[in-house]
């Protein structure tokens, strides 16, 4: 025994001696860059204002974000060598055919070892070698794009580069050149290069992309697509509401509201109305977002109440037994850091709608990604896809049909006719998992069960009506109002009698006179 | 007293750097060399833009040049701005007399500076140099009678009032306050001067309506100004005798008149989003007892009541002021007559909002813009101190009820009742003109207030409020300088020279 013990002695030595070194030394001998991160480098060279593909930045962007992926969003002008090291997945998109990229980006394309898929003109020589790719241009004509079971003619391209010929363990979709030049794969994929020559903001480029988006990023089965009714504020004629979430119960439809945010007066009488209205939303089978609040111009950066205040809107919901499962907000709200931080907190489960009005308060070009994240479509986007049989197909992200509440019955019908014509069937929100916590709720939701701090809520729920009578304004505390009453009844019996012997007084004066000088 | 009058003004007048120093020209020199230390001596002082420039400067062909210009907003003064270098499809978004002064000032910035860059403290010099005019003019009313240190009193009564940088540095900025503040004085000078008998009246007439035009095309919220001025302005028409007057008098009040309600028809198309959402909000619903009451008998969904007290300056909110539903169920509903008749119909709302007007009634400069440069180093909203002592002091110590202002008017009007009455009695109708003057002044000033409300409820009020306080200034400094020429010295030598048909001194308060 003794004389094994120094032969075990020693490896356990040797193993506290590493277990206790300083964690400095530990850290200068790890490599330079950093451990490639799950998210997505967006790369792109102009945002190609003034031509058709204007716009389609942003719709990446917002697919990007409907995958629930980290987005790092960078201009080629800003970008610094080795800086794709970082990330697992590179998109380059390249929309000026004039501009070339530079040396030293396509060197770190060369060295790049993740997922790297390039959009628009001039590929780098790598991934042209790789694909083996013979690209050409289609200088303006119609043409047509299949992508999954969907089918969009008549698409107007213009100056649009296409893969002519070239070497893929995977295409996408197929692009119907102009005239009788048949029909070239719209992108290929070998190895870790993917190459896609067209997108546009159309919504050709984008179902297009997604497909493509879908594959590379190894995305899982998308969910929904959902309804979203939205523009849904405290003095909207909350009688319409209620009849049209009554209309889409009958009819088998459930849907999103999503609802303005209200931070102050919420003890009156008209929120009061508000919250009976979601509450009847609510038991008709429809899922509650909290719309982002409106953003005014910025007066001053030092606004830092944004959580606060949905906190406490949240929790009047939850207190009045409406579960909100997430949040709808424009794209920019992820790429801005007191938004997200502050505002977006509450939330795993996110609607993004397109940009409307952006102002920042805190921009930042990483965006927040989402564990449920839903892709908004217009119902035109929904009205010019084409395809096979009469029920829609199952589209690659998860979306939802974005619809404004309506102004009134005729809107309505409208609205009940155009969800009706699509021939799909809307998934139930609450069905999936989302999770909203406060510092006072949790609201869950899974397999249709809205529970608020783990108790089953109970949505069923008949309006009520609601009282005007409120004190709009506190009663202001009046001190000695009892002995001032009084004093004031005192010297209103003093004054009439004070009067009265003046009245007197004048009138025994006046006989006087007359007696002594008018005789 | 005439005969002396001469004489001692000879006697008085003192020769310095070449000119005569009347009390007018001390009080219009020491007012610029305030205003031009203030303005245009580091650290330059100006007013911060609270969002209402673009409504300025687009139209003239200005635009925001500083990247990082929203940051500032509130916070920093900025003094330079770029000048459009291509075709300017920004029409008019408001007809205001105020583009013919920036007009003026680009055209001078591009002759003196730069084609590009436009430096408003161009605009401030114009102001400054008309502005010290329309001082020398008041103080030349004012003490045109008095004795040397009488006048001599008033001038530096005078520079205390109005070379505050509160009332100063609005030049540097795009506020139309700047040519409210110059037209103003001018206006109450051009009146003044006409009931001294001092200057040719034609000239003075001319004066008063010029001044008078551009004082209520200044801004949409002076519409009544024009109205007033051309219904108190009738007295005019009794100073002289002489035919030509009278038509051209006329012809003036006319214009008056045609100008208010010009200016008045403008507000109801360009009644801003802003400003009618605070109406309902910080207004008609502020001080409602119930405000889905209220809201009904506007014929508005009584749901709006939960935007009481709402301000569109917060940065979260619940709706976008110019979103098509406020547009549609909303601003469409009311307006300046229909709100006013709300507060006819509930006298105890409106004197309860009285009341809340008048504790902003007394500020000169509203301490929500900052008066430095971002480069100055100052913080965010800093307000300068500089010669700022009596817009200090009044903010203080005015006793800030509406009572008050109905006790001030009630007293001024009191005081000077028994010389008006005089020259009634004597039919002299110059004489008259002081009265009428004041009562003008008075009724400008409080259509300052009324308009503030009615047209924007109790939002940014203390900038609404402006030509209340000025005019309060204005017959308020009046009055004390009458005070000062009747009992502070007991010398009667005038301090300026002076015709010999000068009107026939009155036992008022004061000459």
């Amino acid at each position: 025994m003794s004389r094994r013990s120094p032969g075990l002695l020693l490896p356990l030595l040797l193993m506290l001696a590493v277990l206790l070194q300083p964690s400095a030394p530990a850290k200068a001998a790890a490599p330079q860059t950093a451990a490639p991160q799950p998210g997505v480098l967006l790369l792109y060279d102009s945002l190609a204002a003034g031509t058709p593909r204007e716009g389609n930045v942003r719709e990446l962007e917002r697919l990007l974000a409907a995958y629930s992926v980290q987005v790092t969003v960078v201009s080629l002008d800003h970008y610094e060598q080795g800086m794709m090291e970082a990330y697992a997945r590179v998109i380059t998109v390249i929309n000026d055919p004039v501009l070339t990229a530079s040396a030293s980006f396509e060197a770190d394309v060369d060295r790049y070892r993740g997922q790297y898929l390039h959009i628009g003109y001039n590929p780098p020589a790598r991934l042209q070698q790789t694909l083996q790719l013979s690209a050409g241009l289609i200088e303006e004509g119609s043409g047509g794009l299949s992508a999954g079971d969907f089918r969009l003619p008549g698409i107007q391209l213009q100056q649009v580069p296409y893969i002519a010929a070239g070497r893929a363990e995977k295409t996408y979709g197929s692009l119907t050149l102009p005239g009788t030049y048949g029909k070239v794969p719209y992108a290929m994929n070998s190895g870790s290069y993917t190459y896609a020559p067209y997108l546009d903001a159309g919504y050709a480029g984008r179902l297009a992309i997604a497909y493509v988006l879908k594959d590379w990023l190894g995305a899982a089965a998308a969910a929904g697509p959902y309804l979203v009714i939205k523009e849904i504020y405290p003095f909207s004629d909350l009688s319409l509401l209620e009849k049209l979430a009554g209309r889409l119960y009958d009819a088998g439809i459930p849907f999103i509201a999503s609802v303005r945010p209200v931070f102050s007066n919420t003890d009156f009488p008209a929120m009061q109305r508000y919250l009976d209205a979601l509450k009847v939303v609510q038991s008709k089978n429809g899922s509650i977002l909290v719309n982002a609040p409106v953003v005014m111009p910025s007066i001053n950066s030092s606004d830092h109440t944004l959580g606060d205040k949905m906190n406490s809107f949240i929790n009047l919901l939850a207190e009045n037994g409406i579960a909100p499962l997430g949040m709808g907000a424009d794209l920019y709200w992820t790429y801005d850091k007191e938004y997200s931080s502050a505002g977006m907190r509450f939330f795993d489960s996110v609607v993004l709608f397109p940009d409307e009005n952006v102002i920042h308060m805190e921009k930042t070009n990483v965006s927040a990604a989402f564990t449920s994240s839903l892709y908004s479509m217009t119902p035109e986007f929904m009205a010019d896809l084409t395809h096979e049989g009469k029920a829609m197909p199952q589209l690659p992200v998860s979306t939802a049909v974005t619809l404004n509440l309506p102004e009134d019955e005729a809107g309505m019908e409208v609205l009940l006719e155009t969800v009706d014509a699509y021939w799909i069937s809307f998934a139930d929100y609450k069905q999936a998992v989302h999770k909203t916590v406060t510092d006072s709720y949790t609201v869950t939701s899974a397999d249709g069960v809205l529970r608020v701090n783990g108790e089953a809520l109970n949505v069923d729920y008949v309006p009520k009506a609601v009282s005007s009578d409120f004190q709009y304004k506190e009663e202001q505390y009046q001190s000695f109002k009892g002995l001032f009453n009084v004093q004031n009844q005192f010297f209103i019996v003093v004054i009439i009698i004070a009067l009265l012997f003046f009245g007197g007084l004048l009138t025994v004066g006046y006989r006087l006179y007359r007696r002594k000088y008018l005789k | 007293m005439i005969y002396n009058t001469v004489k001692t003004t000879l006697r008085q007048s003192v020769m310095l750097a070449g000119f005569r120093s009347s009390p007018a020209f001390v009080a219009a020199f020491g007012v610029l060399l305030i205003t031009v230390i203030g303005l245009f001596t580091a650290p330059y002082i100006g007013m911060a833009d609270n969002g209402d420039f673009f409504r300025n400067i687009y139209s003239n062909g200005l635009y925001f040049s500083q990247p990082d210009y929203d940051s500032q907003y509130f916070g920093y003064f900025v003094k330079q701005f770029g000048i459009y270098q291509y075709y300017n499809e920004n029409g008019a978004t408001l007809a205001s007399s105020q583009s013919l002064f920036i007009s003026l000032a680009i055209g001078l910035n591009k002759l003196l500076f730069s084609s590009t860059v436009f430096d408003i403290r161009f605009q401030a010099a114009i102001y400054t140099l008309l502005y010290a005019a329309a001082v020398y003019l008041l103080v030349e009313a004012i003490t045109c009678r008095m004795t040397r240190k009488q006048g001599m009193l008033c001038a530096l009564l005078a520079i205390f009032v109005f070379g505050d940088t509160g009332y100063t540095a609005y030049f540097n900025s795009f506020y139309s306050e700047s040519i409210v503040l110059i037209m103003m004085l001018y206006v109450f000078a051009a009146w003044l001067l006409l009931y001294r008998k001092r200057y040719n009246d034609y000239f003075l007439l001319a004066l008063f309506v010029i001044s008078g035009l551009l004082l209520t095309t200044s801004k949409q919220q002076n519409a009544p100004v024009g109205i007033i001025l051309a219904g108190l302005g009738i007295m005019l028409f009794w100073v002289r005798k002489d035919r030509i007057f009278r038509v051209m008098t006329v012809i003036s009040l006319v214009l008056l008149f045609a100008a208010g309600i010009g200016t008045y028809l403008n507000i109801s198309k360009e009644f801003v989003n802003i400003n009618q959402y605070h109406a309902m909000t910080r207004g008609v619903l502020k001080d409602s007892a119930n405000p889905e009451t209220s809201l009904k008998s506007f014929g508005i969904n009584e749901q709006y009541a939960i935007l009481k007290n709402n301000i569109y300056y917060e940065q979260y909110g619940t709706v976008d002021v110019n979103s098509p539903i406020l547009e549609q169920d909303f601003y469409s509903k009311y307006g300046f007559v229909s709100i006013l008749k709300y507060y006819l119909a509930n006298p105890d709302q409106f004197s309860s909002i009285l009341d809340v007007a008048a504790q902003s009634a007394f500020s000169i400069k509203p301490a929500a813009m900052g008066n430095y440069e971002q480069s100055a180093g100052k913080e965010f909203r800093a307000q300068s101190h500089f010669f700022a002592l009596y817009s200090l002091l009044k903010g203080i110590l005015a006793p800030k009820t509406f009572g008050f202002i109905l006790l001030w008017m009630a007293l001024v009007t009191g005081l000077y009742m028994p010389s008006f009455i005089k020259a009634l009695k004597a039919r002299d109708s110059r004489g008259m003109q002081r009265m009428a003057l004041i009562v003008a002044s008075m009724a400008v000033g409080l259509s300052g207030i009324m308009v503030s409300i009615i047209g924007a409820g109790d939002a940014d009020i203390s900038k609404h409020e402006f030509l209340f306080t000025l005019s309060f200034d204005l017959v308020s400094v009046l009055g004390l300088s009458g005070v000062i020429g009747r009992r502070v010295s007991g010398s009667s030598e005038p301090a300026a020279g002076m015709s010999a048909n000068m009107p026939k001194v009155q036992k008022g308060v004061s000459i």
